[in-house]
């Protein structure tokens, strides 16, 4: 990924790959409809990350676009009807595609922000 | 597995709207049902599951958009704005009509012009594809003269060429069609028989002409009729085919009716009968031939029949198949050498055929397009200004759209868009004028050319709307274009503080700029005009060297009627007793030619005795057979010498008389000219120069003097023959007896026409009265533009200038000096377009040189009439609104904030 893009929309980009790559993270442990999404995310990231539903529907339609995702209607526990996402084989290639990047760019920002000592020249 | 999950992704390339809103009811169901598990009553868990999902309508807007392919997502945009522009517009219904119908008058001459241009160089030939493209083959001598191609070089280039999908060969001619009487001029091509086949014409009915008609001379007499004439002369008789028509006296069989689409080759005349080469002999053609047996012309290379044309093979270029042609061409000349044969082969686009309709007509059509480009700059001008105008008005709107946070990228873009909202209308607008116009123009080219038929391919169609459309689009775009960026230049803070009185220097300027462009524009068109329109008549008053007023011209050719030569000097002799004996004729005599006939006749090789030609010299000139009486009857002077009279025949010594212009050119002089010798080819021996007689044109009126020859009818016999008849009677009456004279000596002897010879020499003005007309025309609607342009800005000064007259009127300046005041400013700026008009003018009158005759392209007249004009229409378009101005009441005019 890279951040000198020319392009207007390289912020949202960036985002919309974000939060792209949240969902693929939250369907690896298995099928889950569009609230229980929003909930995980929000569990897990100790409700720092709070996913609107007005970006996770589209990001969900984004992603069930390209192939990496497919959703089925069923039942939850609780017997109520929902929507269910199911990461597909493609999407768990992606997955780990934008894992490897974001470990990459994590790990080049801190380097920037946390110099390790004797870097320095 | 992959493949079917691929194709339902395929089939799914849209948003299920339907399974989105059922699983956003659900995503509330959920999220409301955890709420109350939490403690929550029903109803407030419902109202703040919803708050938390937000905007749900947002939501689905965006899930659509990520289906949505990007090009739909942008168009989307313009569609946008595309209503937006509509939606303004039609709240100025004022503004956008006038911008409407400018443009569709811009265009509309424009689209005309290029109708024209489409039916002579585009798609000259009506009814078959890529007409355009076709190339032609002529000879040329090593002075430049050209030269159609003999049938038998013809067959060889034919049969050896690669450059070409196929060579085919027509050559246009007039026949008598019917017997006796009813009999009548067509137009008839003689073509190869290949002909249908490479134009891809077929036929209505029955068949085309194939190569198995071109056999042997006189084998196929059949002909092709021409959906026209089937109509016209034969009630579109079901049964036509394998009737027999007669045509020049031979009886020929109907095989088949051409496309209706299909009006022959010759891009002017509307052809009705095509009918196989192979009969040339036996319809009495000769293409210059000296060989007297039937097959002769078609085995002599010394008569030249047609101009073979074809289209070029894929991939291969003019330059590839001229040197094709010059390979083969060698090759003829080495195989069967000919005296005086063309020195080479020369291979051009149709439309520069030597002989054909274009090569006449384009120079005219260029100085058309140029006008029909400056009526199009003075439209332009003209929305310019109102667009300017609308911007301004509109300060107020812009400046709360920038307020709004609106880019000045966006609303420039509203502005264009709104141009070519208008732009559109304009053009279709445009077409329509143009398609009610040209069947007037065409028609009343028709009626200048009746007897004879002619065709011109000048329909309207998708190509002229495509053409229309791009030139209206492209001009709204480029002079919307420049108000519109003056508009978005909006200073905010001025123009919520200020009222919207704009004194912008920039604005002033650029105002000033289109008045003045508008007036040197209209200025530089009537001019145009009235140079056309003063050739017109330069052209109508001119004396062409002959006095066709009390003259009759009738028409035959004895060969229709199986005459020989030694039966047609019969007629011929028998035909002038008859008509000399009549009380009522001065005078009678016989011509091959009428001049003035627009297209110039055959030349022929010319020797003159004891003149050695210089290289490169070409001597062949124009010739005409008369008869004895003729310069007398036609009133052409005699300057030295004497005329043919009734004892020069056969047995007499050889005889000759030629022009002014050959007499001094070789000879220094008419006396000199008499005794001396000269040989014309294919018509005898050495010939005796026994008179000289003054020029005449001989073509044209604006040709240039030239040298001609007559020879006289009793040594030099020609079947077909024109008789002039003079006498002091009405023209109308000598014309019927001319009739009845023919009548009395042979009924059944078709009379191609009878008619005053003023008529006949009506073609030579086509050109100049078309001309003159559309130039005329142009120069109206250029000056009622510009008038309408001028008038607007100027009001529109004088509207934003309503404060400055209310104090200048409240001080007690009068209504006349308010008047005045804006006269000078509408004056001023008159008097520099119309000085910018006149010097571009000045410069341009070499351009206009194709279209002017008998009066100096920088004739005075013509330039102090379109001043005139031009200023007149400046002072009326200021003085209105001025006055109109000075009549406002100082009061309301000071209230008027």
């Amino acid at each position: 990924m890279t951040l000198h893009s020319s392009r207007p929309d390289a912020r949202t980009d960036l985002l919309h790959g974000t939060l792209d790559m949240l969902i693929l993270r939250t369907l690896q442990w298995g099928p889950q409809h569009g609230y229980a999404i929003g909930q995980t995310i929000r569990a897990q990231s100790s409700d720092v990350l709070q996913v609107e539903a007005g970006s996770l529907y589209p990001a969900l339609q984004r992603l069930a676009k390209k192939g990496w995702v497919t959703a089925k209607w069923g039942q939850t526990e609780a017997n109520q009807r929902a929507k269910f996402y199911r990461l597909t084989p493609e999407g768990k290639k992606q997955l780990l595609r934008e894992e490897s990047r974001w470990t990459e760019l994590v790990n080049a920002i801190s380097r920037v922000m946390k110099p390790a000592p004797g870097s320095r020249e | 597995m992959a493949i079917v999950e691929w194709l339902r992704r395929l089939m799914r390339r849209r948003l299920d709207d339907e399974d989105l809103r059922e699983e956003i009811r659900a995503h509330l169901a959920i999220d409301a049902d955890e709420r109350m598990a939490d403690g929550a009553d029903r109803r407030s868990a419902q109202l703040a599951s919803l708050k938390d999902f937000g905007n749900v309508t947002l939501t689905i807007e965006a899930a659509r958009r990520v289906w949505t392919p990007w090009w739909l997502d942008a168009l989307h945009d313009r569609v946008g704005d595309v209503r937006y522009a509509i939606r303004a517009l039609a709240k100025n219904p004022v503004f956008s009509l006038t911008v409407i119908g400018v443009l569709a008058l811009g265009i509309g001459v424009n689209a005309a012009v290029f109708t024209m241009l489409k039916s002579i160089a585009l798609s000259p030939i009506a009814g078959v594809e890529r007409s355009a493209q076709l190339a032609v083959i002529f000879a040329e001598t090593s002075t430049g003269r050209q030269l159609p191609i003999s049938y038998p070089d013809y067959v060889y280039l034919r049969d050896h060429d690669r450059a070409f999908t196929g060579l085919f060969g027509s050559s246009v001619a007039k026949v008598g069609l019917g017997k006796g009487r009813s009999a009548r001029q067509v137009w008839c091509e003689l073509v190869t028989g290949n002909y249908f086949q490479l134009l891809g014409v077929r036929a209505e009915r029955g068949r085309t002409l194939l190569p198995s008609d071109e056999t042997a001379p006189g084998l196929d007499p059949v002909v092709v009729l021409s959906d026209g004439l089937w109509r016209r002369d034969f009630g579109a008789d079901p049964d036509i085919i394998g009737k027999t028509v007669e045509i020049n006296n031979e009886l020929l069989t109907v095989v088949g009716v051409a496309d209706p689409s299909f009006h022959g080759t010759t891009v002017v005349y509307d052809v009705d009968v095509f009918i196989p080469v192979m009969m040339a002999p036996q319809l009495g053609f000769k293409f210059g031939s000296q060989q007297t047996t039937p097959s002769g012309i078609l085995a002599d290379r010394g008569a030249a029949v047609f101009v073979p044309q074809g289209h070029l093979r894929p991939g291969t270029t003019i330059a590839n198949a001229a040197a094709s042609a010059d390979m083969l061409w060698a090759a003829i000349a080495r195989d069967r050498p000919l005296a005086d044969a063309a020195e080479r082969l020369r291979v051009v686009p149709f439309w520069q055929e030597p002989y054909g309709a274009p090569t006449v007509l384009l120079p005219t059509l260029g100085v058309l397009s140029a006008m029909g480009l400056l009526v199009l700059m003075i439209a332009c001008a003209n929305i310019a200004g109102l667009v300017l105008v609308r911007g301004l008005s509109r300060r107020g709107e812009i400046a709360v759209r920038l307020a709004l946070g609106a880019t000045r990228t966006r609303i420039v873009r509203l502005l264009v868009v709104e141009n070519l909202v208008l732009a559109v209308p304009g053009a279709l607008l445009g077409v329509l004028l143009a398609a009610r116009g040209i069947p007037v123009l065409v028609g009343y080219a028709e009626g200048l050319a009746a007897p004879d038929r002619i065709f011109f391919n000048a329909g309207v169609d998708g190509l002229v709307i495509g053409f229309a459309v791009l030139v209206a689009c492209a001009s709204a775009l480029a002079f919307g274009f420049v108000p519109a960026l003056q508009s978005s230049r909006v200073d905010l803070v001025t123009v919520i503080n200020e009222d919207a009185s704009p004194r912008g220097a920039a604005r002033g300027r650029m105002r000033a700029a289109l008045v003045v462009a508008q007036v040197a524009v209209s200025l530089l068109l009537l001019v145009g005009a009235g140079l056309a329109t003063r050739s017109v008549e330069a052209a109508r008053r001119a004396y062409p060297g002959f006095d066709a007023s009390h003259v009759t011209a009738t028409a035959v050719d004895v060969r229709q009627n199986r005459y020989d030569q030694p039966r047609g000097r019969v007629f011929y002799r028998r035909l002038l007793d008859a008509a000399r004996a009549d009380p009522d004729t001065e005078s009678a005599t016989l011509a091959e030619f009428i001049p003035m006939g627009f297209l110039d006749t055959p030349v022929r090789r010319v020797s003159i005795e004891g003149y050695e030609p210089g290289r490169g010299e070409d001597l062949a000139f124009m010739s005409n057979t008369v008869g004895s009486d003729y310069f007398r009857t036609l009133r052409i002077p005699l300057l030295a010498g004497r005329a043919f009279e009734d004892r020069d025949d056969e047995s007499a010594l050889p005889i000759a008389v030629v022009n002014n212009t050959l007499a001094q050119r070789f000879w220094g002089g008419a006396a000199k000219a008499i005794g001396k010798r000269i040989r014309v080819t294919g018509a005898g021996d050495w010939r005796t120069v026994i008179g000289v007689a003054a020029d005449v044109k001989y073509a044209r009126i604006n040709e240039a003097p030239r040298p001609y020859i007559y020879l006289p009818f009793l040594q030099w016999y020609r079947s077909s023959m024109v008789l002039h008849t003079r006498g002091p009677s009405a023209v109308d009456v000598l014309v019927e007896k001319a009739r009845a004279h023919i009548a009395s000596l042979d009924v059944d002897l078709p009379i191609l026409y009878a008619r005053p010879m003023a008529e006949t020499t009506r073609g030579a003005f086509i050109l100049f009265d078309l001309t003159a007309a559309m130039l005329f025309v142009f120069g109206l609607s250029g000056m009622a533009l510009a008038a309408m342009g001028t008038y607007g800005l100027v009001s529109y000064v004088v509207k934003q200038s309503t404060h400055e007259i209310g104090i200048r009127m409240a001080l007690g300046a009068s209504g006349r000096s308010v008047v005045l005041a804006f006269l000078k400013r509408g004056l001023r700026l008159g008097a520099i377009g119309a000085a910018v008009g006149t010097v571009a003018a000045l410069s341009a009158s070499r351009l206009l040189a194709s279209v002017v005759f008998g009066v100096s392209a920088t004739d005075a007249v013509s330039f102090a009439r379109a001043l005139a004009i031009a200023l007149g229409g400046v002072l009326v378009a200021t003085i209105v609104p001025a006055w109109r101005a000075a009549r406002t009441n100082p009061l309301s005019a000071l209230r008027h904030q």
